[in-house]
C-alpha cells in the first residue's frame, strides 16, 4: 500500500513565497505509536485525519523502548490502574494485532540478597489486580530458561509478550491510508496561527528541503509524545514534562525464549526482553533537559550490565551489538520528584482549559496501553467534532501490511533461502537483507526519494541492525542507491556519514571487547582507507602530479 | 606440544606490517627469525602505504609533503613514534620495505616529498605516499582529469562506478562508467575469485571485448582491484596492450585483494630469507627464563607449539589484530600483559560523533616505549630488556586519522631491530 | 566298533552331502559376463602349481598381511594336516607306506606329539590374535570360536587320550593278556616295575624299583615289547601331562579314562568332519580351490571376468579370518556409524545370504546396502586377503543389485531444491546416533559473537571459485550459513548444497581473522543431517514435508 503524498487544495499566497496549505478535519502532530493508532482509530470511525511527523514514524520513545507488553506484574505494587491496564490493553492487542507479536510469556526472579518482603507480597499484589501470576518451582524456572542465576529464591510466571514496535506503527498507520488517511513525514510543526480561541492554522517546516507548509484542521492532537511540552507552548499552553531518558542495550544472540524480570520493586535493569533473533536488556532512568538529548551512554551501560547480572550471569560476557535510549514523557502533576514517583499512566489533556479549544494533547503512558490513549483521544476528538461512530479498535483487527514485513527478525534470510531471485544478492550481510527487499521497501516510500534514505531504509527493516552495525552495509547499500539513481552528487556520502553517525550512537557505549574489534575496523574502514571523516570541500592543494 | 627446539634471536609477534617489516629487517642483518601471526590488519589493508597525511586532526589539515607533516607532528606531539626516529631511518625503511616487495613482483611507486592522491571506492580522493604500480594510473588520471572509464561488474557489491562518477563529478566530469557481465560469472562476485579468473589471458580478452565499444574516447580504464592475485602487473600490462589504454586498479572493500596479495608476498619471501614463520598461530603464553630468553607458548589443540627466542619484537597491532584487549573496564595487553597507556575510563574512550574531526582518544592509547623502542612498566623502565615493540600497538598516535599507518609501521619495525643489534 | 563305525558313517554322509550342497550353490544369482581365459592350459598349469606351492602350501598370502597369523595358521596347518594324514589316517596312510607301523612307535609317537603340540600353539596364538585386537573381538563370532574350539577339543582329548593311556594298568594288561608271555613267576611284576618306571604306567601297587627288579624288566621289555612301543618320553606332550596328572591317576585308571577320553576324542572329530561343510569350516575345501584359480593375483582384472561358480568359490573361500575389515580404507565410518556391513567380512555374509536368495530383513538390508555404497572400491581386502578371495569383483558385481532393493536416501533427496531439503530436515527428529567430529559447535551461538561481517571465508572458499554462479549453485555461501547460524536460523541451513560440497580444506577457518571455526562447524551439519537422515527419517511434529 503506498503511502499517499500531499492533497493539494490551494495554495494561498502570502507576500512574495507561495505556501502550500494542506486541509483536513483532524491533524495530528506526531506519528509514534499513539499518533499512528489515532489515526487508524479515526479512520475506522470515518474522520478524515492527516497525520504530520517530525523525522519518521517511532522516532521518539515508541523507537525506543523495550519492545515489551506488560502483563501488568510489573505495576501491582506502585501503580494497580497502570497494572489492570496493561492486563486488558495486552489481551486486546494479542487477538488483533498478533502479528506484531510473540507471545512469549515471562518470569519474574528474585535472586539471593533481593527483598524478601516484596516477594511475599507479591503473589497477594498480583492477585488484587487479577493479572494471572504461577508461582514455579526453582528447578522448573532454571529448565524454561536454563542462564538463570543459581542464587535464584523466588520465580513466577507471568503472561508477558514481546511487541515489535516498529510493525506497529507501521501497520497501524497502512491501515489508516487505506482507510483514506494521510500523513507527511520530515513536518515539522513551527507555529500555530491562533484566533478566536482556537488555532486556525499549523505551520510546518521540512527540515530536509527547508519548505514550508500550513495545515488547516478543525481539530489538533498534540500527539508528539516528548515534545510535546514544547509543542503546547506553539499554541501558549503549559504543560510541565520532565523528561526521563531510559537507556537499552541489544545482545546479539537471543538469550532468553521468555521475558524476564527482576521480582522487586520496579528499579533499573530490571527487564530482558526478547526480539527476535536478539534479546534487549534495560532499563534506567535519567533526568535530561531536552528530549533531543536523549543517547545511551557508557555509564548507563555499565549501571545496567552490573545489576542485571546477578538474575542473568551471562550478561557479563555476552556479546552486545548496540545501545539505543528513548525519552519518556512523565507529565508532572503537582510536584516534581523522582521521575519513577511520576505516574506512568497517561494524560489527556483537553486545551480548552487553556483557551484554546480545538487542540488536545496526549501523551505520557506505555506502548502497552497506546490503543486506549488513542481511543480516549479519538473520543475526545469525536466529541468535539459531533461524531457519533464508536470506536472499534478493542476488536477489530489489524491487518498486517507489506510495510512493516521487513522488521520482522528472520524473515529476510528466510525468504533469501526459501524464495530466491536467482539474479539477486545480499547487501546487508549481518540480517542478509537483500537487494529486491530493499529495492522494494523504496518502492514502498514515494515520498523519501533523496531525504535520508538510508535511514529510512534502516528504519523499515534490519539493515543496519545486526553485528556490523552498519559499517559494512551501510556501504554496500549506498552504491546501489547510486547504481539506480536515487542518491546524486556527494548527497550519497553524506546520507551513509549521517547513518554511520547515527549508528554509532547506539554503538559507542558498548564497545568492548568484540564490538571494540568491529568499531576499529569500521573507523580503520571508513577513516583509515576511506578518508570519510574529512573534508572533501576543503582541498587546499590540488591533486596534480607530475609523471 | 611439540618443541621446537631451535634457539632463535628474535620472535616477531605480529604479522600485519609492522611484523611483516620487523622479519624482514632482521633477516637481512643476518638473524635467525621465528614469527608468528594470525590474519588480521594486512588483508584487510587497501595495499596503500601511508606515511603521515592528517595534522592536526582536528582541524582535519592535509598536507602535500609528508616529511613537512611529519616535522610537525613530532614538534606538537612530542610522545609520537615518529620522533623517535630520524627522517633518513623512515625513508630508509619505506625504500628498503618497497624494494622487496617489487623483488617479489608488487611494485610500489610514488614520490619522494609528495603524498599522491588516488580515488577510493567510496568516491573520495585520499592522500598516500606509496601506491601499487598497478594503481599508479588511476592517480595520474585523477590529476590530469583525464578522460577514463570506469568498469563495474554486475553482481560485485560495494564497487559502484556510478558512485564514483557522481561524486567526482563537479571535479572530473570526463569521467565514465560502464558495468558488464564478469566473464563466466553470474550473481554475486568475491574480489578473489575475479582475481583468480582474470589470471587466465582468454578471460582477459573476453572483458576486453565487452569493454572496447564503450571506451572510444577515454584514454583510461579503471578497473576494481582483481587485476590477478598474485602477478597483478602482468595482468595490467596485457590488458593495457589489448586496450591501448592506459590501466589501473582501484581497491574494493573488504574483502579486498590488495591484503592478500601483500601477505603473499612474505609467505613466499620471508621463508626464502631463512624465516621461520608459524602462520595463523598467535602467541597464547610467554614465560621468561632464567636466562632472560622467552619461551613462548604458540598455537591451540594439537597444533600447540612451543618457540624460544632470545629477543621478541611484539607488533601485535591493536584491538582489530588483538594487540590490544577492551574489557569494559580497561585496556590490556594480552601477551606480556604491559601497561597500556589509556584514557581514565571507559567514558572517555570515543567521542559522540563517530567521525569528529578529533578523533577518539581511545585511539591514542597503547604500549609507551623508551627510546629504544623497549615497552616500559608501570615504573617507566623497560619492563624486559630484551623486548621491543613497533607498528599500531604504540601510544600517542592515531594512525587512522593521521593516515601514517603502514609508515610507521615499518619506521618502528626498522627502528627496532636496530636497537635490538646493538 | 559298531560304535566307531556308525559314527563315521553319520559324520561323512553330513560332510559329504553338505559339501555338495555347498558345491551346487556356487552358481548363485549373478548377472555375471561370459568368462574367458586369457593366457593358454599350459601357463594355466603352471600357474596353479605355483598357486599351489606358495599360496595353499606357504601359506605366502597370510604372510604378506601378519606374520602373527601366517605363523599360527602354518602351525595349525601343517599339525593338523600331519596328524589327519600320518595318525587319523594312519591305517590307509601310514600303514601303506610303512608296513611296520605301530602308533607306539617312533617316528609316529614323536610326530604325533609334534603335530599336536604344533596345532595347539597355533590354535593358542590364534585365540590371542583374536583376544588382543578389540575390533577383531567385535567381528570373532560364534562360529569362529566353534571352529578353535572344535579343533582344541581333539587335540586336547587325544592328548589326554594318549596321556591316560600311558597310565593305564588296564590298558597294560589287555596288551600283557594277548601279547606277553611270563617264562617264570616274578617275569610280570618285573616288567610291571619296568614300565612303570619307564614308561610311566601307574598301578594301583608300589611295584620296586631296584636295579635287578629293573634290568630284569628292560630285557623283558626288549623281548616282547619294542617292537612295537617306543619309549614314552618320545611322547613329549603325552608323558609330562600323565605326569601332571599323577594326583589324579587312580581316580581316572579306576573309571577307565582312556575309554572316557577315546570316546570323547572321536566323537570331536565325528563332530569336525561332519561340521565341514558348514560356514567357515569348508575352507579347507573351498579355500584351496579358490587359490589356485586365482593363480596368484591380487588385484581384479578387466580380461578376467570370474564365472558364476567362481564367484561363488571366492564367497565360500572365506575363513573369517577378519584381515580385510582390520585394513579396511573405510574403517573408520565404521566406528563413527556402527554398521558391521561397512567392514567386508560382514558385508561378505551378508553378500552370500543376498546372493543365495536368503530371506533377510529390511534392516539387514538396508545395512548392507549402506555398507555396499561406502566401500570406496580401494581394493585394499582384495589385494591383502589370504584366501585370495575376489572382493572386489563381488561387490562392484553386487551394487547395483542391492541398491536397487535397498535405494539410498541421499538419491531422493539429491532431487529436492534447497528449499524442500530444508524442510525435510527440519521435520526429522534430532538424532544421536553419529557423533559429530565436533559437536555442538552450529547451535553454541559464542561459536558466532566474533564474526565481523568481512565475508572473507566465503571470498577464499575454492568451492565457491569455481562455481560460475555460486548463490545458484551452492544455495548459500559460506558466510551467509554463518550468518544464518548466528541467527539461530540453523535449519534453513541444512538443505544447502554448500554444505554439501565443502571439501573441508579448511581455508575458511584458517583465514578467519576472529577465528570462527566455519569449516568444523560446516562439518558437523553435514553430520547433523547425516545422522537424520540415516534413523530411518522418523519425522517429529515438524512442519516439514517427509521424505
Amino acid at each position: 500500500m503506498n503511502e499517499s503524498f500531499f492533497v493539494v487544495c490551494c495554495n494561498r499566497s502570502e507576500g512574495a513565497v507561495k505556501v502550500k496549505t494542506l486541509q483536513t478535519r483532524v491533524l495530528i502532530v506526531g506519528g509514534g505509536a499513539t499518533g499512528t493508532g489515532l489515526a487508524r482509530d479515526l479512520a475506522l470511525r470515518g474522520v478524515p485525519c492527516l497525520l504530520a511527523e517530525r523525522r519518521d514514524i517511532n522516532a521518539g520513545a515508541s523507537g525506543g523502548n523495550h519492545g515489551l507488553l506488560h502483563s501488568g506484574a510489573r505495576y501491582v505494587a506502585s501503580d494497580m490502574e497502570a497494572a489492570v491496564e496493561c492486563r486488558e490493553e495486552g489481551a486486546i492487542l494479542k487477538a488483533v494485532a498478533p502479528q506484531c507479536i510473540e507471545d512469549t510469556g515471562g518470569l519474574f526472579v528474585a535472586v539471593q540478597g533481593d527483598d524478601e518482603q516484596y516477594v511475599a507480597d507479591f503473589e497477594g499484589m498480583c492477585k488484587k489486580s487479577r493479572i494471572p501470576a504461577r508461582q514455579l518451582d526453582l528447578g522448573e524456572a532454571r529448565e524454561l530458561e536454563p542462564l538463570l542465576s543459581d542464587k535464584l529464591i523466588s520465580a513466577y510466571a507471568v503472561e508477558d509478550a514481546a511487541i515489535d514496535p516498529f510493525m506497529l506503527s507501521l501497520d497501524n498507520m497502512a491501515h489508516a491510508l487505506a482507510l483514506g488517511a494521510q500523513s507527511i513525514r520530515n513536518a515539522k510543526v513551527i507555529g500555530f496561527s491562533m484566533g478566536n480561541g482556537r488555532i486556525q492554522r499549523a505551520l510546518f517546516l521540512d527540515e530536509t528541503s527547508g519548505e514550508s507548509f500550513e495545515v488547516e484542521a478543525e481539530i489538533v492532537v498534540n500527539a508528539t509524545g516528548a515534545w510535546a511540552g514544547i509543542v503546547a507552548a506553539l499554541a501558549g499552553a503549559d504543560i510541565h514534562i520532565l523528561y526521563s531518558s531510559g537507556s537499552l542495550l541489544v545482545t546479539q544472540d537471543r538469550l532468553t525464549k521468555r521475558v524476564v524480570n527482576r521480582l522487586r520493586k520496579a528499579s533499573d535493569s530490571d527487564i530482558l526482553v526478547p526480539g527476535g533473533t536478539v534479546s534487549v536488556l534495560g532499563t534506567t532512568s535519567v533526568t535530561i533537559d531536552s528530549p533531543d538529548d536523549c543517547r545511551p551512554t557508557v555509564a548507563e551501560t555499565d549501571r545496567i550490565i552490573e545489576d542485571a547480572q546477578a538474575m542473568i550471569p551471562i550478561l557479563a560476557t555476552t556479546r552486545y551489538i548496540r545501545a539505543y535510549a528513548g525519552v519518556r514523557p512523565l507529565v508532572l502533576l503537582g510536584e516534581s520528584g523522582d521521575a519513577r514517583s511520576v505516574s506512568r499512566g497517561f494524560s489527556l489533556i483537553d486545551h480548552a482549559r487553556d483557551n484554546v479549544d480545538n487542540f488536545i494533547t496526549i501523551t505520557g503512558g506505555k506502548l502497552t496501553t497506546f490503543r486506549l490513549m488513542a481511543e480516549k483521544t479519538a473520543d475526545m476528538v469525536c466529541n468535539k467534532l459531533g461524531v457519533t461512530a464508536p470506536c472499534v479498535t478493542r476488536t477489530e483487527p489489524l491487518p498486517a501490511s507489506t510495510m512493516g514485513r521487513w522488521t520482522e527478525p528472520g524473515l529476510a534470510p528466510k525468504s533469501w533461502v526459501r524464495n530466491r531471485d536467482e539474479a539477486d544478492l545480499i547487501l546487508c550481510e549481518c540480517e542478509m537483507v537483500s537487494r529486491n527487499s530493499i529495492d522494494s521497501i523504496i518502492e514502498n516510500m514515494p515520498g523519501m526519494r533523496g531525504n535520508s534514505m538510508l535511514k529510512a531504509i534502516g528504519l523499515r527493516s534490519r539493515v543496519g541492525k545486526g553485528p556490523c552495525q552498519g559499517g559494512f552495509c551501510g556501504l554496500r547499500i549506498t552504491g546501489h542507491l547510486y547504481d539506480q539513481g536515487h542518491v546524486s552528487d556527494e548527497q550519497g556520502l553524506t546520507e551513509l556519514k549521517t547513518f554511520v553517525g547515527r549508528r554509532w550512537r547506539g554503538f559507542s557505549p558498548v564497545l568492548w571487547g568484540l564490538p571494540m574489534v568491529q568499531a576499529d575496523l569500521q573507523e580503520a574502514l571508513y577513516c583509515g582507507a576511506l578518508d570519510m571523516e574529512l573534508d572533501h570541500n576543503t582541498d587546499d592543494f590540488t591533486c596534480e602530479d607530475d609523471e | 606440544m611439540t618443541r621446537n627446539d631451535d634457539i632463535y634471536d628474535v620472535m616477531v609477534i605480529g604479522a600485519g606490517f609492522a611484523g611483516m617489516a620487523a622479519a624482514l629487517f632482521a633477516s637481512a642483518q643476518g638473524l635467525k627469525v621465528v614469527q608468528t601471526g594470525a590474519t588480521g590488519g594486512i588483508d584487510f589493508s587497501t595495499g596503500f602505504i601511508d606515511l603521515m597525511g592528517v595534522h592536526p586532526i582536528a582541524e582535519g589539515k592535509r598536507w602535500q609533503n609528508p616529511w613537512l607533516a611529519i616535522e610537525a607532528v613530532i614538534r606538537d606531539c612530542p610522545k609520537h613514534p615518529y620522533g623517535l626516529l630520524s627522517k633518513d631511518e623512515i625513508f630508509e625503511s619505506v625504500d628498503t620495505f618497497t624494494r622487496f616487495l617489487a623483488e617479489q613482483g608488487l611494485e610500489y611507486v610514488g614520490h619522494f616529498a609528495r603524498n599522491t592522491c588516488s580515488v577510493t571506492p567510496a568516491g573520495t580522493i585520499k592522500r598516500t605516499y606509496r601506491v601499487p604500480k598497478t594503481a599508479w594510473n588511476g592517480s595520474l588520471a585523477l590529476g590530469k582529469k583525464a578522460p577514463t572509464l570506469i568498469v563495474d561488474f554486475h553482481g560485485l557489491k560495494g564497487f559502484s562506478g556510478t558512485q564514483l562518477v557522481e561524486t567526482q563529478k563537479h571535479h572530473w566530469p570526463e569521467l565514465k562508467t560502464v558495468r558488464i557481465q564478469f566473464p563466466g560469472g553470474h550473481g554475486e562476485l568475491y574480489p578473489e575469485h575475479m582475481a583468480w579468473a582474470l589470471a587466465d589471458p582468454t578471460v582477459q580478452e573476453k572483458m576486453i571485448a565487452a569493454i572496447m565499444p564503450h571506451a572510444v574516447d577515454v584514454e583510461y580504464l579503471g578497473f576494481p582491484a582483481v587485476l590477478g592475485l598474485n602477478d597483478p602487473q602482468k595482468v595490467v600490462d596485457h590488458l593495457a596492450e589489448l586496450s591501448g589504454k592506459h590501466v589501473f586498479e582501484i581497491p574494493t572493500m573488504p574483502p579486498s585483494i590488495a591484503g592478500p596479495r601483500l601477505r603473499a608476498v612474505f609467505d613466499r619471501g620471508l621463508p626464502s630469507l631463512g624465516v621461520c614463520t608459524h602462520s595463523q598461530k598467535m602467541v597464547t603464553d610467554v614465560q621468561v627464563l632464567d636466562s632472560g630468553m622467552f619461551e613462548f607458548s604458540v598455537g591451540t589443540g594439537a597444533a600447540k607449539l612451543s618457540v624460544t627466542a632470545k629477543k621478541a619484537i611484539l607488533a601485535t597491532g591493536r584491538f582489530f589484530g588483538k594487540g590490544l584487549q577492551a574489557e569494559r573496564k580497561k585496556l590490556v595487553e594480552p601477551v606480556f600483559d604491559l601497561p597500556v597507556v589509556q584514557p581514565e575510563a571507559r567514558e572517555q574512550w570515543h567521542g559522540q560523533e563517530f567521525f569528529a574531526p578529533q578523533g577518539h582518544p581511545v585511539n591514542s592509547a597503547g604500549i609507551e616505549v623508551d627510546e629504544r623502542l623497549r615497552p616500559m612498566d608501570a615504573s617507566g623502565r623497560p619492563a624486559y630488556d630484551n623486548l621491543y615493540a613497533a607498528g599500531a600497538i604504540l601510544a600517542h598516535h592515531d594512525w587512522m586519522r593521521m593516515k601514517c599507518g603502514a609508515g610507521l609501521a615499518i619506521a618502528t619495525a626498522y627502528k627496532a631491530v636496530k636497537e635490538l643489534m646493538r | 566298533m559298531i560304535f566307531f563305525d556308525i559314527g563315521l558313517t553319520l559324520a561323512l554322509s553330513i560332510c559329504v552331502i553338505g559339501i555338495v550342497y555347498r558345491v551346487a550353490r556356487w552358481s548363485g544369482k549373478w548377472t555375471s559376463r561370459t568368462p574367458h581365459l586369457s593366457s593358454g592350459f599350459f601357463l594355466w598349469i603352471v600357474r596353479a602349481v605355483k598357486a599351489v606351492i606358495l599360496d595353499v602350501l606357504f601359506l605366502a598370502r597370510s604372510g604378506r598381511t601378519s606374520f602373527l597369523r601366517w605363523l599360527a595358521h602354518s602351525l595349525v596347518f601343517f599339525g593338523f594336516m600331519g596328524l589327519l594324514l600320518f595318525h587319523a589316517m594312519d591305517e590307509t596312510v601310514t600303514a601303506t607306506f610303512f608296513p611296520f607301523y605301530e602308533s607306539t612307535l617312533d617316528p609316529w609317537q614323536f610326530l604325533r606329539n609334534l603335530f599336536g603340540a604344533m596345532t595347539l600353539v597355533g590354535l593358542a596364538l590364534m585365540v590371542y590374535r583374536r583376544v588382543r585386537s578389540t575390533k577383531l573381538r567385535l567381528l570373532t563370532h560364534f562360529q569362529d570360536w566353534a571352529a578353535l574350539l572344535i579343533i582344541g577339543c581333539i587335540l586336547l582329548s587325544g592328548f589326554l587320550l594318549e596321556a591316560s593311556k600311558i597310565m593305564s594298568p588296564a590298558v597294560f594288561d589287555r596288551m600283557t593278556d594277548e601279547y606277553f608271555v611270563p617264562g617264570e613267576v616274578g617275569d610280570l611284576t618285573a616288567l610291571k616295575a619296568y614300565w612303570a618306571h619307564e614308561y610311566g604306567v601307574v598301578f594301583s601297587v608300589e611295584y620296586p624299583r631296584d636295579e635287578e627288579t629293573l634290568e630284569l624288566g628292560a630285557s623283558l621289555d626288549e623281548d616282547s615289547c619294542v617292537d612295537c612301543h617306543a619309549s614314552t618320553a618320545t611322547a613329549f606332550v603325552s608323558r609330562p601331562l600323565a605326569t601332571a596328572l599323577g594326583p589324579v591317576a587312580f581316580a581316572l585308571n579306576t573309571s577307565r579314562a582312556d575309554q572316557v577320553f577315546w570316546y570323547f576324542h572321536v566323537i570331536f572329530c565325528f563332530i569336525a568332519l561332519a561340521a565341514l561343510p558348514f560356514g567357515k569350516f569348508f575352507h579347507p575345501v573351498s579355500t584351496p580351490i579358490n587359490l589356485v584359480a586365482r593363480q596368484g593375483r591380487r588385484d581384479d582384472l578387466e580380461e578376467f571376468q570370474p564365472s558364476d561358480v567362481l564367484r561363488g568359490v571366492g564367497m565360500d573361500a572365506c575363513t573369517r579370518c577378519g584381515e580385510c575389515s582390520l585394513h579396511c580404507s573405510v574403517a573408520p565410518a565404521f566406528t563413527v556409524l556402527g554398521n558391521q556391513n561397512i567392514l567386508p567380512s560382514e558385508k561378505l555374509v551378508s553378500l552370500k545370504q543376498f546372493q543365495t536368495g536368503e530371506q533377510m530383513s529390511q534392516a539387514s538390508l538396508t545395512a548392507f546396502s549402506e555398507g555396499s555404497r561406502i566401500c570406496t572400491e580401494c581394493l585394499r581386502c582384495t589385494d591383502l586377503c589370504p584366501s585370495g578371495i575376489n572382493l572386489q569383483d563381488l561387490w562392484i558385481a553386487s551394487k547395483a543389485q542391492i541398491t536397487k532393493r535397498a535405494p539410498s536416501p541421499n538419491d531422493l533427496l539429491r532431487k529436492k531444491t534447497a528449499a524442500q531439503r530444508a524442510r525435510v530436515f527440519d521435520d526429522l527428529c534430532k538424532s544421536s546416533s553419529i557423533l559429530p567430529a565436533v559437536a555442538g559447535l552450529a547451535d553454541d551461538s559464542a561459536s558466532y559473537w566474533a564474526c565481523v561481517q568481512c565475508t572473507t571465508c566465503t571470498s577464499v572458499c575454492p568451492v565457491v571459485a569455481v562455481c560460475e554462479d555460486p548463490s545458484r549453485d551452492l544455495d548459500l555461501l559460506p558466510q551467509q550459513i554463518m550468518n544464518l547460524l548466528r541467527m539461530g536460523l540453523k535449519e534453513e541451513t541444512l538443505g544447502a548444497r554448500m554444505v554439501w560440497s565443502c571439501t573441508t580444506c579448511y581455508k575458511c577457518q584458517e583465514h578467519c581473522p576472529q577465528n570462527i571455526r566455519v569449516a568444523d562447524v560446516l562439518y558437523e551439519l553435514r553430520n547433523t543431517v547425516a545422522a537424520r537422515v540415516r534413523d530411518g527419517g522418523a519425522s517429529c511434529e515438524g512442519n516439514g514435508e517427509s521424505l
